[in-house]
C-alpha cells in the first residue's frame, strides 16, 4: 500500500489526491473491507451491548433526553415540561424515532436502561461510517481497521457511547458529513448532502458547531479544482439554511426574543453561553479537571496520544501526505482541544464524545504514517535483505510496545464495562415505587429525570404526579399546582443528583429537609433513598 | 393540508428544476465530458452552412467573411434570402462571387416568411454531409467546424448542438438573468437532455446529418419553437445527439433590448414549447423516464409561472395565517430550494465572468439577487400570455427588438434579426454603439 507517504508537490495535492492513480476505494465492493469492517463491528456491538444496562450509572442527562423523545412519541410537544430551548430538539426526536418501535410493543420498556440498546444502533452506524471516512482519506485498510477499533472499543467509547446523549447522534451525522465530504465521486450533490448532515449534527448538538471548519477543510481537499466552488458553496448554503429552521421554529412560535411569559431562543442561548465555568481543565481544583481526571481514568490513549497526534499533523502537513490526507480530522481534534481549554468554559463529561472519532483517527493515521515511514522510507531497489528483516522487525517491536501498554489497560476499563452492576438501586428504588405506593395516580413524587419514565409508568401523572425535581421550583406551570410547597410533595426520590442540586433549589431542599427515608438502595455517595415527606406521616 | 401540499409539489419541482440545471458541475468528470474533444486534425466531413438572412444586408457579410476564415476544409455556405429582400440578396450574391464554389444563394419565394421556411427551401440544395445552422450575425469561431467535424466521427452522432451564449451581463438587470440562463442551459442542462435522449435543440450553432434531417422532413414550418420541434422528433426518432460546450468555442450574441421584446420573445418560445407538447411526437420516446422529462421540460415556463405566483402566497399564508408551527416549516421549503437556487445562481455568474474574462462586480451579483423574483414575474408574464395567445389562435411570429449593434461598432444594423427557441435572440456582439433592430418574420 503505497497511500499514506507519497510525495507530492503541496501546491498540487489538493486537486489531484483524490483523483491518484489506484483509484479511490469502494467500500461496498471490496470484499476484505467489508469482512474487516465486519468483523470489527461485531466486536464493538458485542463489547458495547454485553452488561449495557448495567454500567455507567444512569444519568440524568440520558433521562432527560429519554423523557422528551417520550414526550415527542406521545404526542405531548417536543420536552415532557415545556420545551425551553436548552438544547435544538432534533435529538431527541431522532431517540423518539429509534425508541419508537421497541416501546410500542412493550410500552414499559421505555426507560433509561432498556432503551440504552437503541445507541447500539449509533454506535454501530458511527463505526462503520468512521471506518469508510479512514478509507476515503486513503489510509490503508489495517489503519482503518485500527481507527474503528479505537473509536469502538476504547474503555471510554464503550462507557460513553452506551448511554443515551446527543452527542453520540450528533457524531454519527458528522462523520455521515465527513464521508460525504470526502466523497470519491466528488459528486456535487454529495457534498450537498454532507452540508445537510453537518446541519443535522449541529441541530442535534449544537457544540458540533465548532467542528463545521474541519468539515470545510476535508471538502476543500477533497474536492476538485473545476468544481470545488459550486461544491463548497452548494455545501455551505445546505448547512446554512436548514441551521436556520431552528430560529425560523423559534421564530414561528414567537420564542426567538426574550419576553415575559414565554421561553426564547436567545434565552436559552443565554443560559447556555453562562453556564457557570467548570474552570480550567489544568487547573487540579477544577470541575473541569475533573472531568478531564475521569475520561483520563478510563483511557489516556485517545485523549492524550490523539491530540498530541493531531498536533503534530497539522504542524507536518507540508511534508507528509498523511498529514495532508488527515487535516480536517486533525483540525477538528485541535479545535475541540482548544474549546475544551477556554479557562472560563463549562466541560460537560460527555464533550469528549465529540472528539472521539478524530482523536481515532488521527492517531491511526500517525501509526500508518510510522509505519510507512519505517518500512519505505529511504528504500533502495535492490536493499538488502537484512535490512528489510530490520524494517519489519522494528515494526514489530513498535507495535508490540504499543499492545504491551494500551491493552491491559483496556482490558481492565471493558471488564468493568462487562461486568459492574452500578444501576441496582436505581432499578430497586423503581419498583419500590410501583410495588409500595398505594395510590400513584394521585400521588405526587419528585424524582431525578433518570427514574421520571419509571414513575411514569408505574402509574404517576406525568408532570404534576411524577415531577422531576428541578421543575418543582424552576417552572412556573409546576410551582403553581405546588401552593403549600413541600407539603404538597408525598414523596421525593433522594438520588445523589438531587442531593447535589437541591442546594438551590428552595421547594426540593424542604421536602428533603421535612422527610423520613422509608427505603434506601445502595449505599454510600451512590445511595437512593425514597423519602416520605412529614405531611404523609402525620396524615395532614 | 392544502398548503402543505401545494409547498410540497413546489419543492419537488424546484428541487429538481435544481438537480437538472446543476448536471454538468456534478462531477469533475462530467464537466469535463460537456467540452469539444481536440480534433485530431482529419476533417473528413462536408459541411453545408445554412445563413438565413432577412434584412441584414449590414451583418451579413462580416458574418460570411468570418465563416470563410474557417480552419476546415470542407464546406459551403448557403445564404438563404427573401425575394422581397433585394437589399440583403444583393450583399449575399455579392459574397458569392467573391468565393465560388464556398458561398452559394437561395431565394425563399414563400410569401408569408419565417425561419423554419426559410431552411426548408434551403434543404434540397445542400450537398454536404451535415447540415449546419447559423444566424445572420453569429461570430463563428474559425476553429468551430472542425471541432464539430471531430465530435460526429468521434461519437457517432446524428446532431451536434454547439453552445451559444448571450454575453452582454451588464446592460441590464434582466440581461444579467437572461445571460445566466443561457449559461446554465447550454453549460449545463442541455448536456443532461443530451444523455437522456431527449432534447429540445437550439436554433443556431446546430449541426444535423443531412439524411438525418431529410428522412425527418426538415423543420415544421407552422410551429414557433422550430429548433425545439426538430429536436423533440429527432430524439423520439432515437437519434443519437451530443452537446458540446467550450466557452472560446460559443456563438456569442446578445439578449434582447428591452425588457418588451424580452417578454415577447419568451412569450414566443412558450407558446412554441406549448405547441410542441400538443403535437405528442413526445410521445414517442421510448422510455418513460424520457416521456417524464420531456412533459417536464415542455411545460417548465407553465411552472415555473406558477410557482412564481404561489411562492408568494405560500409564504404570507405561513407567515400571517396562524397555521401550526410544522405546517408552517413545510410551507418554507420551496423558499429554501429558492436560496439554494440563488446561491448556485451567484456562483455561476461568478464562474461565467472567469470564463468568459470579464470582470463581474459586486452591484451584478447585487442586481442578480435583487432581480430574482422580477424576473420570475416576468416569466410568469410571459407564460400566461403564451397561453392566452395559444388559446385565441394567435400564432404569428411577434416582433422582437434588440439594442446593440456590434462587430466593432462598425456595422450598425438595422436590420432583422431571427429569434429561434432556445437557440436564442438575434445575436450581437459586444460594442458601443446602440442600434435598435426587430424580427420581422411576416
Amino acid at each position: 500500500m503505497r497511500i499514506p507517504a507519497q510525495r507530492r508537490g503541496a501546491a498540487d495535492t489538493a486537486s489531484t489526491l483524490p483523483a491518484r492513480r489506484g483509484g479511490p476505494v469502494r467500500f461496498r465492493s471490496s470484499r476484505p473491507d467489508l469482512l474487516l469492517c465486519g468483523a470489527l463491528l461485531l466486536a464493538i456491538v458485542l463489547v458495547q451491548g454485553w452488561n449495557i444496562t448495567n454500567f455507567p450509572t444512569l444519568s440524568d442527562d440520558e433521562g432527560t433526553y429519554l423523557a422528551q423523545a417520550w414526550a415527542v412519541q406521545q404526542g405531548r410537544g417536543l420536552a415532557h415540561y415545556t420545551y425551553w430551548y436548552d438544547h435544538p430538539p432534533l435529538g431527541w426526536i431522532q431517540i423518539a424515532g429509534l425508541t419508537y418501535l421497541p416501546s410500542l410493543f412493550v410500552p414499559d420498556s421505555m426507560t433509561v436502561a432498556p432503551m440504552r440498546f437503541s445507541m447500539l444502533a449509533v454506535s454501530a452506524a458511527s463505526a462503520v461510517l468512521l471506518y469508510v471516512l479512514a478509507r476515503r482519506l486513503r489510509l490503508p485498510r489495517w489503519a482503518a481497521g485500527l481507527a474503528m477499533g479505537l473509536f469502538g472499543l476504547s474503555p471510554l467509547s464503550v462507557v460513553l457511547q452506551r448511554e443515551i446523549f446527543l452527542d453520540n447522534i450528533a457524531v454519527m451525522w458528522m462523520l455521515l458529513a465527513f464521508c460525504l465530504a470526502a466523497s470519491p465521486s466528488r459528486h456535487l450533490w454529495h457534498h450537498f448532502a454532507s452540508g445537510l448532515a453537518a446541519a443535522t449534527a449541529v441541530l442535534t448538538k449544537e457544540t458540533m458547531l465548532v467542528v463545521l471548519p474541519a468539515l470545510l477543510v476535508t471538502m476543500w481537499r477533497h474536492s476538485h479544482r473545476d468544481t470545488r466552488k459550486f461544491a463548497v458553496t452548494g455545501a455551505v448554503t445546505a448547512c446554512a439554511l436548514i441551521g436556520l429552521t431552528y430560529p425560523l421554529y423559534a421564530l414561528l412560535n414567537a420564542e426567538l426574543l426574550p419576553g415575559s411569559g414565554h421561553v426564547s431562543l436567545v434565552d436559552g442561548i443565554t443560559y447556555q453561553m453562562g453556564r457557570a465555568g467548570s474552570g480550567f481543565i489544568l487547573d487540579p481544583g477544577s470541575g473541569s479537571h475533573g472531568v478531564f481526571e475521569s475520561w483520563l481514568y478510563y483511557d489516556t490513549v485517545l485523549p492524550l496520544g490523539g491530540l498530541a497526534g493531531a498536533v503534530l499533523l497539522l504542524t507536518t502537513t507540508r511534508w507528509s501526505v498523511t498529514a495532508r490526507a488527515l487535516a480536517g480530522p486533525a483540525l477538528a481534534a485541535v479545535i475541540l482541544g482548544l474549546v475544551a481549554l477556554r479557562p472560563s468554559g463549562y466541560l460537560p463529561a460527555m464533550y469528549v464524545i465529540q472528539a472521539l472519532p478524530f482523536l481515532a483517527l488521527v492517531l491511526a493515521g500517525g501509526a500508518a504514517s510510522v509505519t510507512h515511514a519505517v518500512l519505505r522510507r529511504r528504500r533502495a531497489p535492490g536493499e538488502r535483505r537484512v535490512l528489510a528483516y530490520g524494517r519489519w522487525a522494528l515494526v514489530g517491536v513498535l507495535a508490540a510496545a504499543a499492545a504491551a501498554y494500551v491493552l491491559p489497560r483496556w482490558y481492565d476499563g471493558n471488564r468493568t464495562a462487562l461486568t459492574v452492576d452500578a444501576n441496582a438501586p436505581y432499578r430497586q428504588a423503581a419498583a419500590w415505587l410501583g410495588r409500595e405506593v398505594p395510590d400513584p395516580a394521585s400521588t405526587r413524587v419528585l424524582v431525578d429525570d433518570a427514574l421520571w419514565l419509571d414513575a411514569v409508568h408505574h402509574g404517576f401523572a406525568p408532570g404534576p404526579g411524577a415531577i422531576w425535581f428541578y421543575k418543582a421550583d424552576l417552572d412556573p406551570a409546576v410551582t403553581k399546582t405546588l401552593p403549600r410547597g413541600w407539603q404538597d410533595i408525598d414523596y421525593v426520590v433522594s438520588s445523589p443528583t438531587v442531593r447535589r442540586d437541591a442546594v438551590t433549589l428552595p421547594n426540593v431542599k424542604a421536602a428533603l429537609e421535612h422527610s423520613t427515608p422509608v427505603a434506601v438502595f445502595g449505599e454510600g455517595e451512590d445511595r437512593i433513598e425514597i423519602r416520605r415527606t412529614d405531611r404523609v406521616a402525620n396524615g395532614s | 393540508m392544502f398548503i402543505c401540499a401545494v409547498s410540497l409539489a413546489l419543492f419537488w419541482m424546484a428541487a429538481f428544476t435544481l438537480w437538472w440545471q446543476m448536471h454538468a458541475w456534478r462531477t469533475p468528470e462530467t464537466l469535463a465530458s460537456t467540452r469539444f474533444d481536440r480534433p485530431d486534425g482529419g476533417g473528413r466531413l462536408a459541411f453545408s452552412l445554412l445563413l438565413p438572412a432577412r434584412h441584414e444586408q449590414a451583418v451579413l457579410e462580416h458574418t460570411i467573411e468570418r465563416l470563410l476564415e474557417s480552419s476546415h476544409r470542407d464546406y459551403e455556405i448557403i445564404v438563404i434570402v427573401g425575394h422581397d429582400d433585394p437589399g440583403t440578396a444583393e450583399v449575399a450574391e455579392r459574397a458569392a462571387a467573391r468565393a465560388p464554389g464556398l458561398v452559394r444563394v437561395i431565394t425563399d419565394h414563400n410569401e408569408v416568411k419565417n425561419k423554419p421556411k426559410a431552411l426548408n427551401t434551403a434543404l434540397p440544395h445542400c450537398r454536404g454531409d451535415i447540415v449546419g445552422v447559423f444566424d445572420a450575425e453569429d461570430q463563428v469561431h474559425p476553429e468551430l467546424l472542425s471541432h464539430v467535424d471531430h465530435a460526429f466521427r468521434a461519437t457517432g452522432a446524428d446532431v451536434v448542438q454547439g453552445g451559444v451564449q448571450l454575453i452582454n451581463f451588464h446592460s441590464s438587470w434582466y440581461s444579467l438573468r437572461n445571460c445566466l440562463e443561457y449559461f446554465f442551459w447550454f453549460r449545463s442542462r442541455l448536456h443532461l437532455h443530451a444523455e437522456k435522449g431527449f432534447i429540445p435543440l437550439g436554433g443556431n450553432t446546430v449541426f444535423v446529418r443531412t439524411e438525418v434531417l431529410r428522412e425527418a422532413g426538415g423543420w415544421d414550418p407552422n410551429c414557433l419553437a422550430e429548433d425545439c420541434d426538430l429536436g423533440v422528433r429527432l430524439s423520439s426518432a432515437g437519434k443519437k445527439v451530443v452537446v458540446a460546450y467550450d466557452s472560446d468555442m460559443v456563438t456569442r450574441e446578445e439578449t434582447p433590448g428591452s425588457l418588451v421584446s424580452l417578454l415577447k420573445q419568451r412569450t414566443r418560445w412558450n407558446q412554441g414549447f406549448l405547441q410542441v407538447y400538443r403535437k405528442k411526437d413526445w410521445q414517442r420516446l421510448p422510455g418513460r423516464g424520457q416521456r417524464w422529462l420531456a412533459r417536464y421540460t415542455l411545460m417548465t415556463p407553465f411552472m415555473q409561472a406558477t410557482s412564481g405566483v404561489v411562492i408568494p402566497v405560500n409564504f404570507a399564508v405561513a407567515v400571517l395565517l396562524d397555521v401550526p408551527v410544522g405546517i408552517a416549516i413545510v410551507t418554507f421549503l420551496p423558499m429554501i430550494t429558492a436560496m439554494v437556487t440563488f446561491v448556485f445562481e451567484v456562483v455561476g455568474l461568478h464562474d461565467f465572468g472567469r470564463q468568459y474574462g470579464m470582470r463581474v462586480r459586486f452591484t451584478h451579483y447585487a442586481k442578480l439577487v435583487a432581480g430574482g423574483p422580477f424576473y420570475q414575474v416576468m416569466l410568469a408574464g410571459a407564460a400566461i400570455r403564451a397561453v392566452w395567445r395559444e388559446q385565441r389562435g394567435r400564432s404569428d411570429w411577434e416582433l422582437t427588438s434588440h439594442t446593440g449593434a456590434h462587430l466593432a461598432g462598425a456595422l450598425a444594423s438595422a436590420a432583422t434579426g431571427r429569434d429561434s427557441a432556445v437557440g436564442g435572440p438575434a445575436p450581437t456582439h459586444v460594442s458601443a454603439s446602440v442600434t435598435s433592430r426587430e424580427d420581422s418574420h411576416q
